[in-house]
């Protein structure tokens, strides 16, 4: 046999051998090779050594009103109108596949909104309008004061009169 | 399901292992108690309470014990495992036997107790890991005869082995608790996990390593 540490298969050889489910054939192998090679030897018995510790703990004691407690439970489901067993859906778990989809599409739709050309062209557009408004009105009120600036100042006389 | 298979005494050689025609038996009696795990799930489907009563004295051990060493808090686990069989009572119209009963069970039973422990509500039951080992110590003497200072031994060492089950992370635990104490193969483990053998072989190697480590000392 070859050395199952050799062979990169000594940890599940090992713990099939401690736990008992080794193969008879393997098994008969294994117990071969142990006594010649002091490595297997060694992790065999840390394996068997840690298996051993293991068994230390033992099952607790099950409480006596395990089952009436569950059958109380039961019957008061079964009691309970019938769409109260909606809030008791696994809707979490029927929808969990969904939800990386969801998510995809949603990036997909953050990404189509910001790299739109249309929409890019759309909102920057409106800012030229506003700008263009602005600078029109400020134009126009330029002019005005430059009309009044250029316009000939009335005699003295004609202003009295209009007085 | 076959419990106490793997049990070995300190003085024993390295070979325990059973007979060609013991385990072949021992093979037969699984398939049996498999086909009728799902032969009492469809009568239940069909409506007979007793299958339901039948069913749970089956498994309503290794479900509490499973999740007892995953959450280290028999009330909690006690209370996960009635809600493991109120699932399993809820989804009887709809059950197909297209996976082993033992494998949908013990999923619902990882799912919950992963769930758990996620949510940080271990937290809770590690502040009384000490109550939990005296709990246990009331509930898991079996020897009466022992002395005090066995005892005391024997209380150390559970702690320790506790607390080094305690420290895996969730997924390797619940790896090991199955492979170790419930006994399931890697393929059956894989189908409870949902991932492949592969991966549950490098879960519990990476597992075991830890816990020799940790409990070199002990041996």
């Amino acid at each position: 046999m070859e050395c199952p540490l050799k062979s990169g298969k000594a940890f599940e050889l090992m713990m099939s051998y401690t736990a008992g489910t080794l193969e008879p054939e393997k098994q008969i192998e294994l117990e071969r090779h142990l006594p010649i090679c002091e490595e297997c030897r060694k992790a065999a018995a840390a394996q068997k050594a840690m298996w051993e510790a293991l068994d230390v703990w033992r099952p607790a004691a099950i409480s006596d009103d395990f089952g009436a407690r569950l059958y109380q439970r039961i019957a008061e489901e079964e009691a309970s109108p019938a769409w109260r067993m909606l809030f008791r859906m696994p809707w979490g778990s029927l929808f969990r596949p969904a939800v990386p989809v969801a998510a995809a599409c949603g990036a997909l739709m953050i990404a189509f909104i910001v790299k739109d050309p249309l929409i890019r062209h759309h909102s920057s557009s409106t800012v030229q309008q506003k700008i263009s408004i602005e600078q029109v009105e400020r134009a126009l009120d330029d002019m005005d004061m430059l009309k009044q600036l250029s316009a000939p100042a009335p005699a003295e006389g004609q202003a009295s009169e209009r007085i | 399901m076959k419990l106490g298979r793997a049990t070995m005494s300190a003085g024993d050689a390295l070979s325990p292992q059973p007979s060609t025609s013991e385990r072949v038996s021992e093979d037969m009696a699984a398939v049996a108690s498999l086909e009728r795990d799902a032969e009492l799930m469809l009568r239940v489907r069909a409506g007979d309470e007793a299958s339901f009563s039948a069913l749970l004295d089956r498994h309503r051990a290794p479900v509490i014990h499973f999740l007892y060493r995953m959450v280290q808090n028999l009330a909690v686990s006690e209370e996960l495992a009635q809600e493991v069989f109120l699932r399993v009572y809820r989804s009887r119209a709809t059950y197909e036997p297209t996976a082993k009963f033992t494998t949908w069970l013990f999923r619902i039973a990882t799912h919950l107790a992963l769930n758990w422990i996620r949510d940080g509500k271990n937290e809770k039951s590690q502040e009384s890991l000490d109550q939990g080992t005296a709990e246990g110590a009331t509930r898991q003497v079996a020897d009466r005869l022992r002395t005090v200072e066995q005892e005391m031994v024997y209380q150390a060492r559970l702690a320790e082995v506790r607390q080094a089950i305690q420290l895996l992370p969730a997924k390797q635990r619940a790896a090991v608790l199955m492979h170790k104490y419930e006994e399931m193969d890697y393929a059956q483990i894989a189908g409870v996990l949902g991932c492949s053998e592969s991966a549950v072989k490098s879960l519990l190697f990476r597992a075991y390593e830890s816990l020799r480590s940790r409990l070199a000392h002990m041996s």
